[in-house]
């Protein structure tokens, strides 16, 4: 389970950035006090537009950025306090994940696996799994650089998984992907649901929201501006349609006076 | 966890062909191909100079003294061939216009003065822009004053050695070790230590900036090691890859004095064979290992900081020439270990290893600059591990 309790994030703009954004202000808040919760055996989305705050949130969560204030508990520990210890329970990946191009998916899979502390035994029985799932057995021992984008997407899963971890964060998991490859991870999104962990990503296709999601949250210039199940977001919808609804929130939290 | 990433990173890094050029390639293959070429076209030279076949031209004597005398000496001091001139004008014209290459001048009153054992000049014009040309005359000439010193000690029959009243001996009591020690001793150091930051600085891009460019280290940053383990393993490898580098430029030269004869020169070769011990490299490389580790703790804050390879490289680059300007502060003769000159950050390590190889060591002053040189590579490992746990600076 992942809960986020006032969580906020305010970074420091040095003068470049300023310079760039065309501000005097010496910081810029990117995520301001949300907060949500998510539960496991359900997918959560967070959606938002870009530059919405969605990446920066990943990131707290999965303990890359510390938060400015704010707590975040996953799978019971808190993260902010032991970043170490909650790690140990997330698997991250992101629509623009790199991988180490002088690898092989082998080399790589038995690399995270240590770094995540599994033994050898283990990494193994489960690197067979995900190779059979994935098919991935013809492509382990050749150069991830050498790997087409599908291939190298298979290897991210694998990566992602190798720990069995209970909270899946995806950061925009399909940005940048055709189809044919996104629908991977479409698929892992689905299993890991069905497995029951929590599964948590962010997003802006409100049609891949839809397919997935039971519980969502809308997220614009850092503050939440709905959080609750995808039930009640297509019952209180005003629009015809959930793009439609997405935009008019989104417009809406413009237009009213913070 | 730290020797799991050591691991990967050094698999990676042996993996990179740009980084293993910098790093063995050219370091190992530099001193073999300067030494050759060097030797090659030295040898080719002298020989050439030695064999060439030059002009003579001499503003002689009416009963031609010089042409006489050249003539008679033997062609293993150089081919030549001797033209009679009336003037100087013609022949300094004949010079500039390549049509000889020597000129020599003996003045009417030539004669009278050696019958009068007076000191008789001759006057040798040569362009200084051909070489060897002097050299070729003073030979020569040579051939020509003994044959007629001798002559002239028999003429006024007295024996040399009664003109000599004092033989001066000078002994030189520094060992030849010591010699080059103090005289060329800064010049290993310096190759190391220009080798040894050309070798860290790829693996410091790559391992740091090259991460964040290519989108790996978000998902290093979450798994559970801690970053500055994730730093350590990162660095042990830069200072691996400078450390071999170095080495291998070490060993290029001195596989070049073995087996290229880059060190024609027997005596000098045992002196070098004496230097290159087991001990004094065990020495060398326990001065060096704290001044690798401050080139790489120098380099990583900027790689982290920088966004793209072509920014981090663009920094560091000029920084070499800070670094390597003071080890050629080292290969100064007279430029000496004391005090001062061993809190000396980069200074105090090759002279160091002057003194190592010289043999005439003050472990005081060696203690004081491995402790300066250390307490500094922590320093620069701290402000890297800042600059890594800075997270506005490991994410793009």
């Amino acid at each position: 389970m992942i809960e986020v309790n006032n969580l906020s994030k305010t970074f420091e703009l040095s003068r470049q950035q300023r310079k760039e954004l065309n501000t005097d202000a010496k910081t810029s808040v990117a995520v301001d006090n949300i907060s949500f919760r998510c539960e496991p055996g359900r997918i959560f989305s967070l959606l938002g537009p870009n530059g919405a705050g969605k990446t920066t949130t990943m990131r707290m969560l999965s303990t890359i950025y510390k938060p400015t204030t704010g707590e975040i508990l996953m799978g019971g520990i808190d993260a902010v306090k032991n970043p170490q210890e909650a790690r140990r329970k997330i698997g991250f990946l992101t629509g623009s994940t790199g991988l180490y191009a002088r690898l092989t998916p082998n080399e790589l899979i038995h690399y995270f696996g240590d770094l995540y502390g599994v033994d050898k035994e283990t990494i193994n029985q489960r690197k067979e799994e995900l190779y059979t799932l994935l098919g991935m057995h013809d492509f382990q021992n050749k150069r991830i650089g050498k790997l087409s984008t599908g291939m190298k997407q298979k290897v991210s899963i694998c990566r992602t998984m190798i720990h069995d971890p209970e909270i899946i964060v995806f950061d925009e998991p399909t940005s940048g992907l055709d189809v044919i490859t996104a629908e991977n991870i479409i698929q892992l999104i689905q299993n890991c649901k069905n497995q029951g962990k929590t599964v948590i990503f962010s997003s802006h296709i409100m049609s891949e929201v839809d397919l997935l999601c039971d519980d969502m949250a809308i997220i614009h210039k850092g503050k939440l501006l709905f959080s609750g199940t995808m039930t009640d977001f297509k019952g209180q919808m005003q629009a015809d349609n959930l793009t439609a609804e997405f935009i008019r929130i989104v417009h809406q939290s413009q237009n009213t006076p913070s | 966890m730290i020797f799991t990433i050591f691991k990967k990173e050094l698999k990676e890094t042996l993996r990179d062909r740009r980084t293993l050029m910098m790093m063995l390639v050219i370091p190992i293959l530099i001193f073999p191909i300067i030494i050759n070429i060097t030797a090659s076209v030295s040898t080719s030279f002298q020989e050439d100079a030695a064999t060439k076949k030059i002009k003579i031209g001499i503003v002689d004597t009416p009963s031609k003294f010089l042409t006489n005398e050249f003539n008679q000496i033997p062609d293993s001091f150089g081919k030549k061939e001797v033209v009679n001139y009336v003037d100087t004008l013609q022949l300094i014209k004949d010079i500039k216009n390549e049509k000889i290459q020597l000129g020599a001048y003996l003045s009417g009153k030539f004669l009278s003065q050696l019958d009068a054992m007076v000191p008789a000049p001759v006057v040798f014009y040569f362009n200084a822009t051909e070489l060897g040309m002097q050299e070729r005359a003073q030979g020569y000439m040579s051939v020509i004053e003994q044959k007629m010193q001798v002559e002239r000690f028999k003429k006024l029959n007295i024996s040399k050695e009664k003109i000599n009243p004092i033989v001066s001996e000078y002994r030189n009591i520094a060992s030849d070790k010591e010699m080059i020690g103090k005289l060329a001793g800064g010049f290993l150091p310096y190759i190391f230590i220009a080798f040894c930051f050309m070798g860290c600085m790829y693996p410091a891009i790559d391992l740091f900036t090259g991460e964040k460019e290519r989108g790996t280290i978000e998902t290093l940053l979450t798994t559970p090691v801690a970053r500055w383990q994730l730093l350590f393993g990162k660095m042990g490898v830069v200072v691996l890859s400078g450390l071999l580098a170095a080495s291998a430029a070490l060993l290029g030269l001195f596989l070049s004095m073995e087996t290229l004869n880059g060190l024609d020169n027997d005596e000098l070769l045992k002196v070098v064979h004496s230097i290159l011990s087991p001990s004094f490299i065990f020495l060398m490389y326990c001065l060096l290992i704290p001044l690798t580790v401050f080139f790489a703790g120098v380099m990583i804050p900027i790689a982290v900081y920088a966004k793209t390879f072509k920014e981090a490289q663009s920094i560091i680059t000029p920084l070499n020439i800070v670094m390597v300007i003071p080890a050629m502060v080292g290969l100064f003769p007279g430029v000496e270990l004391n005090v001062m000159t061993a809190c000396i950050p980069v200074v105090n390590i090759v002279l160091s290893t002057k003194e190592l190889i010289a043999g005439t060591l003050d472990p005081f002053l060696v203690a004081l600059s491995f402790m300066v040189m250390t307490a500094l590579a922590v320093l620069a490992v701290f402000i890297s591990y800042r600059r890594f746990d800075k997270e506005s600076n490991v994410v793009l």
